[in-house]
């Protein structure tokens, strides 16, 4: 056997370097630091944008084998399920022609009315579709991944949909991907309308695939079935987009509020491909800007309502 | 020596090394879904090779590749850099000790060191509003802790070659 073919060089005595424990408290801190910074400022989102781009190219390029395993399982069971899914779309068709037959006529007389009491035009949404990469497989928060990012034109709060209604949020926008917090995460929110009594209120993430609507008094109508769509209040998201159903209303004897459950409408998994909408806040006029404070002499108070 | 005293290993190909810590990242970050129990190769692969060189893979290599994983996962930044930097630790505190033990011994060594930094990630997720993943999270260091010797045998297969090979150990 030749010489030097064991790994048998004897340690460092002096060259060690820090101990571990001090390595330990040195990386515990940059990390505690880094969580407070990603939490609080937006010092670290340089950082993140460039780790993000820099595992791009790998998340492209593990998505293969899963669509490759994907598209084999719809190989072998290919036809049924397409004869089953054309048979589903055409009765989903059939039931919305209807309706979409009465959209122009209603959209139309809408115009002329909003035309006769002078109103605004309803505002048109810019969307742009894009295609979901991955599923964040964090098992503590609810956030999919999608292609689209800054040099798409995507902004951060931008309302995410998909065919069956709103799905969450842009919250983080790196430059060639973004990341969507879904409504059924724990920190979602979305201010929703209540489309048989037309009373506002909040719907809030809660564990375990499911919403629920806080802060409603106990005696508050709210059935089981009730669907709840998007208010428009918020700025964000247009209004009338579906939001989730209730499923469970439960009066709680010990507490003024009550404990609704919702389901919500878009289902989150398996979901390809969304709509990202623009934030509705962009649309509108800015604010004006306040009107500059009289200038006083010293010793002089303003009053109000006084004219000169 | 200490490595269970019945064979000499051949020193370790720093790029296998690498490989290996960049497949088990590449395993980590296949989109597999949402899943509480899933073992965590990457750590496991960490806590392997400060174990087994923790001259060349330190706690610094852990914390970069915790960042990685936050990134991925579009979790609080820092946050698997804190359990990755914690389980590097631990397993460099317990390296000289570990190797004098089977691979069955050292995996039940190695499991309260997965379950510390599972525990650790679990806390900071639930003080920054992350939602409780369920039980099923329970299994995840004891799936890690069982995976130990699969890990250490196909890790250390290559250290594990012949020196002099002919043509009856042409591996």
């Amino acid at each position: 056997m030749p010489l030097g073919t064991l790994d048998r060089r004897p340690p460092p005595f002096f060259h060690q370097g820090p101990s571990a424990l001090t390595r330990l408290a040195v990386f515990s801190a940059v990390a505690l630091f880094l969580m407070a910074a990603d939490t609080r400022f937006a010092v670290t989102r340089p950082l993140r944008a460039g780790l993000a781009m820099l595992l791009l190219p790998l998340e492209r390029v593990l998505e293969i084998p899963m669509q490759l395993t994907h598209a084999s399982g719809e190989y072998v069971g290919g036809l049924h399920q397409a004869q089953a899914d054309l048979a589903k779309a055409q009765l989903a068709l059939t039931a919305q022609s209807a309706r979409a037959a009465r959209v122009d006529t209603l959209l139309a007389e809408n115009t002329r009315l909003r035309a006769l009491v002078d109103l605004k035009p309803a505002l048109a949404v810019k969307s742009q579709a894009a295609e979901v990469l991955y599923e964040a497989s964090d098992p503590f928060s609810r956030k999919v991944f999608i292609d689209r990012g800054a040099s798409a034109g995507v902004v951060p709060g931008a309302p995410v949909i998909d065919e069956a209604g709103v799905l969450g949020q842009v919250t983080r926008v790196y430059p060639l991907s973004s990341e969507v917090t879904l409504l059924i995460d724990k920190e979602a929110a979305i201010p929703v309308l209540n489309t048989r009594t037309h009373q506002r209120s909040a719907a809030f993430g809660a564990d375990g695939e499911a919403m629920e609507l806080r802060f409603m008094a106990g005696n508050a109508d709210v059935k089981v079935g009730d669907v709840l769509q998007t208010s428009g209040v918020d700025g964000i998201y247009p209004p009338g987009l579906d939001v989730a159903k209730v499923v469970k209303v439960d009066p709680r004897a010990d507490s003024s509020f009550a404990r609704i459950a919702l389901v919500p409408t878009a289902s989150a998994d398996g979901v390809r491909h969304v709509l990202v909408l623009e934030p509705m806040a962009m649309q509108l006029p800015a604010r004006p800007a306040p009107e500059p404070e009289p200038v006083l002499p010293k010793g002089q108070k303003a009053i109000k309502g006084t004219k000169k | 020596m200490p490595r269970g005293a019945d064979q000499l290993l051949l020193p370790v190909n720093p790029l296998f090394l690498w490989l290996s810590l960049f497949a088990a990242l590449l395993f980590n970050m296949m989109p597999l879904g949402r899943i509480a129990a899933m073992p965590d190769l990457l750590a496991l692969v960490l806590v392997f090779w400060n174990v087994h060189q923790p001259r060349r893979v330190g706690i610094g290599a852990a914390f970069f590749f915790g960042l990685l994983m936050d990134v991925h996962q579009g979790a609080v930044l820092g946050q698997h850099a804190q359990a990755y930097t914690l389980l590097s630790y631990l397993a460099i505190t317990m390296h000289r000790r570990l190797l004098w033990f089977s691979l069955a011994e050292q995996a039940l060594q190695i499991l309260p060191v997965f379950i510390v930094a599972h525990a650790v990630s679990l806390v900071v997720r639930l003080l920054s509003s992350g939602s409780f993943p369920g039980w099923t999270m329970l299994l995840a260091p004891l799936l890690e802790a069982l995976l130990w010797p699969v890990v250490s045998w196909v890790l250390l297969a290559p250290q594990r070659r012949a020196p002099d090979r002919d043509e009856n150990r042409p591996l």
